[in-house]
């Protein structure tokens, strides 16, 4: 049997009809809280961008005391930096901003999120890196802050198996459907970067989850899109296939992208020995770089807009931006900014795609139907490679612009932005993140589920030890009795000394004299992943299991190993399968 | 009327106050006739009081430069320059709530009275042209305006920054909600001169409110900017000419009162008197000017003189679809010196 715990303890199963009505409550109070905590957070942000002189409207009331403007400048994203370092350090258990990857991890192995604590700083940490203009992104904060109201439902025992887990993907569904005003993009995000499976239990429970967060989002506060576009439409076929090129080109650009980030964090991390300083020197960073370039500061909402205005920005102007942002991100996320890579990648595909353009339509003289086109294109492809997620971007260009061509023209720049990146980086961002946890989802999602079993919760009881000291004919009647055909010589100290075998012709005084070298040992740190590849061609009893010092910690059976992997397979299949 | 309304008006206008002589500022023009018959005569009728009626040019620094010599009580003022008026201690404090009762202050929309200023109607500036000058298609957007092949001929324009900046970023394809944010970056404002610029050698600049709708009478623009009440006037007075209500940008027009006035009390209970749902129904009725109290909607019906019905005409009536702005007040008041400083440095860019 196996014997890894679950959080969740199965009490007796309630009838199917029950256990829908109970999903589809959760579905509803999860999908309400996240969706109201999701608005709060965007509206707080606001009001600090307004009040710390980030949001130009607030800037450009001061236009006439530049000094102050400047001031501000610089002293808003350092302070804020500094205070983000310092509530890391100080305030959270964790020590660091959560997100997606965490939420990921918890829902994969039905594990509670973090503690409720370090989510509560990372959230507030978001909240004050946004307002204060750090370059990172919203949609990763909001998301961890809807799963953080699904994580609640770990506390309950209702007897559904795997509640927590849709729950939270509840959650984060109603984040995104809230944020974009997006809610098949919603249910897609949960599915395709956090769950990894489509069951009807987790389908129909987020599909409320995220109608219930695009209701309160549209309905009942009336909030206006993220981003509106008209559009008239692709002119040239050929378009199709100059999009397709782009979405090339920005998967090398969001490629050097994630390279960047991922290599900073250690770097940063030797070269500054005081974690809270960190932060603080990132912000300095993008308040030096906004005193030229104000469109860094922030998410960057107006300089979203003015990518689909053509002609909004020059040719050297958009290489400059498009570097500074890329580096101003990557520095904000490794240096320990609280929040996520989803917005800056939106400005900076959208850049990427409109300087595309610029070199088509202006050096080249190709006709087109304008930068808008382009814009989006890059920013899907760009996004979909670092989020991993191809299907929500492209209904996310569905949801908000309600236009086909342009969709059909993002959904191109996307499968083959993830062409490249998937080929070049990896799947995403977060499983990168993840891989570097030593979780890795690049073969699936049962490759980590196997690897996160230790091969020593499944030893075998019956094996046979012997001393080395002792005589052959006392061990071959143990050996006997027990049914097994080799017995594990330790030492007094029992380390493993080597596998003994019974042979009548041979004669020797002690075991240790007849020991063999044991051709398969695992480590107590072996994975069933890892154990069960490792099996292949292997002849014997059970293979011997060794603490690091060399401790004899036990054998299991091959037979054990076999029916582990199987459990855990006929588990998620069940977790994938699953009706109500 | 309700009970606690009436409890106040009589508390504010009917206290036992001699006849005064009050002095309200207006514009002058078909507005200030509207305002004199819908607002004015019943006020000095229901009191007693004496009043005389002034013009300006609608800017606070004329209210700084004539307010106290000529003896101003009440004014009326765009929300944003009585906003600036207000900080520089040019008006009155009128504490709202001694003046409404908080089902009142409740009825205001879509802002309510703050410190200095009481709303009172709602108008807009729209884009309006001349029937005879488009026999065939009619410009119906706001991308029309800055469209010289199509409509071609010349355009009576402001000669102030005020709306033609958030049209030019509205005819770039920016929704409405993200014009005022774009207009405070440097980029934005770029991006709005640089549309200016298509059009600028076919601008025919207006300074008086009342010039665009002559404008267009006299066949010297085919297109106008300018505001909806007296495109509306013009209309009725039979010239063919046609209001474009896309991209709209509603403002409001509020009431305050000048700090040196001699009359404080008369010229509260002239507010309060102002302010109530029958007179601004009464206005509406006159000039398409819309009611700031939603309980006002309700009262407007035909013109007087022309037994038009005037709800369908007025700037925030819901059938005009289109794309609509709301003035945001906040941002001119605060912006007024820097989006005068980039206009002139674009006209004389120009010249």
């Amino acid at each position: 049997m196996p014997t890894h715990t679950r959080d969740e303890t199965d009490p007796p199963a309630p009838s199917p009809q029950l256990r829908m009505l109970v999903l589809i409550g959760v579905a509803l109070v999860v999908g309400g809280a996240a969706s109201l905590a999701a608005i709060a957070l965007v509206d707080l942000v606001a009001l600090l961008n307004d009040l710390l002189l980030v949001a130009p409207k607030a800037r450009v009331q001061w236009e006439s005391l530049p000094r102050l403007v400047a001031a501000a400048t610089l002293l808003v994203p350092t302070l804020g930096g500094l205070l983000v370092g310092l509530a890391h350090r100080h305030l959270s258990p964790a020590g660091r901003p959560l997100g997606p990857p965490d939420v990921i991890q918890a829902v994969q192995f039905h594990r509670p999120l973090p503690d409720l604590r370090s989510g509560l700083v990372s959230t507030a940490t978001a909240a004050l890196s946004l307002g204060a203009g750090a370059s990172v992104g919203q949609y990763g904060p909001m998301v961890y802050l809807g799963a953080l109201f699904g994580g609640v439902a770990h506390r309950l025992r209702l007897g559904i198996p795997g509640l927590a887990s849709i729950a939270v993907s509840c959650g984060v569904a109603a984040a995104i459907s809230t944020a974009f005003n997006a809610p098949i993009a919603g249910v897609l995000f949960a599915h395709e970067v956090v769950l990894r499976h489509y069951a009807t239990r987790a389908f129909a429970p987020v599909t409320v989850a995220s109608v219930t967060g695009y209701v309160i989002a549209n309905v009942v506060f009336e909030r206006p899109a993220l981003f509106r576009i008209d559009f008239p439409g692709v002119a040239h076929g050929y378009e199709f296939a100059l999009v397709a090129l782009l979405g090339v080109l920005v998967a090398g650009a969001a490629v050097g992208f994630m390279r960047l980030l991922l290599a900073l964090g250690p770097r940063l991390a030797r070269m500054i020995a005081v974690p809270a300083l960190r932060p603080a020197l990132a912000g300095l960073a993008v308040g030096l770089t906004a005193l030229v370039l104000p469109d860094v500061l922030g998410i960057g909402t107006a300089t979203l807009r003015f990518a689909t205005i053509d002609g909004a920005f020059g040719l050297s102007e958009l290489v400059v931006l498009i570097g500074a942002k890329v580096a101003l991100t990557a520095l904000c996320i490794a240096a320990g900014f609280s929040g996520g890579a989803f917005s800056p990648s939106l400005l900076i595909g959208s850049l990427v795609g409109v300087l595309f353009w610029t070199l088509l339509s202006g050096a080249l003289g190709v006709p087109s139907s304008g930068a808008a086109i382009y814009a989006i294109a890059g920013m899907m492809g760009f996004a979909s490679a670092v989020i991993g997620a191809p299907l929500t971007c492209i209904l996310i260009v569905f949801e908000l612009t309600r236009n086909y061509d342009v969709t059909i023209a993002a959904m191109v720049a996307v499968v083959f932005s993830n062409l490249v990146s998937h080929r070049v980086f990896g799947r995403s961002l977060f499983d990168e993140q993840l891989a570097r946890r030593g979780i890795d989802f690049s073969q699936g999602r049962d490759h980590p589920h196997m690897a996160a079993l230790r091969i020593v919760e499944h030893l075998t009881p019956e094996t046979v030890t012997a001393r080395a000291g002792e005589a052959p004919a006392e061990v071959d009647r143990r050996l006997a009795a027990q049914g097994w055909r080799e017995a594990f010589v330790l030492d007094a100290d029992d380390r493993l000394l080597g596998v003994y075998t019974p042979d009548p012709a041979a004669g020797a005084a002690t075991v240790a004299e007849r020991a063999q070298p044991v051709g398969l040992v695992f480590a107590d740190s072996t994975d069933l992943a890892e154990a069960m590849a490792r099996l292949r061609g292997f002849v014997g009893d059970a293979v011997p299991v060794v603490a690091q010092d060399g401790t004899y910690l036990g054998a299991v059976s091959e037979a054990d190993v076999v029916a582990a992997w199987l459990d855990e397979s006929a588990r998620l299949r069940e977790e994938e399968n699953a009706s109500v | 009327m309700r009970l606690s309304e009436l409890a106040l008006a009589l508390a504010l206008g009917a206290a036992p106050l001699a006849a005064q002589e009050l002095t309200v500022v207006s514009w002058g023009g078909a507005y200030e006739a509207a305002q004199r018959r819908a607002v004015i005569a019943p006020f000095a009728e229901e009191t007693g009081h004496d009043v005389t009626v002034a013009r300006y040019d609608g800017t606070w620094s004329a209210l700084d430069a004539r307010g106290a010599a000529e003896g101003w009580d009440v004014i009326d003022m765009l929300a944003d320059q009585a906003r600036v008026a207000c900080d520089k201690g040019l008006l009155l404090r009128l504490r709202p709530r001694e003046m409404f009762s908080r089902d009142a202050l409740a009825d205001f929309t879509p802002r309510r009275p703050d410190r200095c200023a009481v709303p009172q109607n709602a108008y807009a500036r729209v884009m309006a042209y001349d029937d005879r000058a488009f026999p065939g298609i009619k410009p119906t957007r706001i991308e029309d305006f800055f469209d010289t092949e199509r409509f071609p001929g010349p355009r009576a324009v402001q000669r102030s920054p005020d709306g033609i900046l958030e049209w030019a970023l509205l005819a770039e394809g920016v929704p409405p909600e993200q014009v005022y944010g774009l207009l405070s970056t440097d980029r934005g404002l770029r991006l709005a001169f640089r549309r200016l610029d298509a059009i600028r050698d076919d601008i025919l600049w207006w300074s008086d409110p009342s010039e665009p709708a002559r404008m267009l009478a006299e066949e010297r623009a085919v297109m106008a900017a300018g505001f909806n009440g007296r495109f509306f006037d013009e209309a009725q007075s039979g010239t063919p000419l046609d209001i474009v209500w896309d991209g709209r940008i509603i403002g409001t027009e509020v009431w305050a009162i000048a700090a040196t006035t001699d009359t404080p009390a008369a010229a509260r209970a002239f507010v309060a008197h102002a302010a109530r749902p029958a007179a601004m129904a009464r206005l509406a009725e006159r000039i398409p000017y819309g009611p700031t109290r939603a309980s006002a909607f309700a009262r407007i019906g035909l013109n007087p003189d022309t037994g038009i019905p005037m709800r369908a005409h007025l700037p925030n009536a819901p059938q005009h679809g289109g794309r609509a702005l709301i003035r945001d007040d906040a941002w001119y008041a605060n912006t007024e010196a820097l989006r005068a400083r980039r206009f002139e440095a674009w006209l004389a860019r120009g010249d």
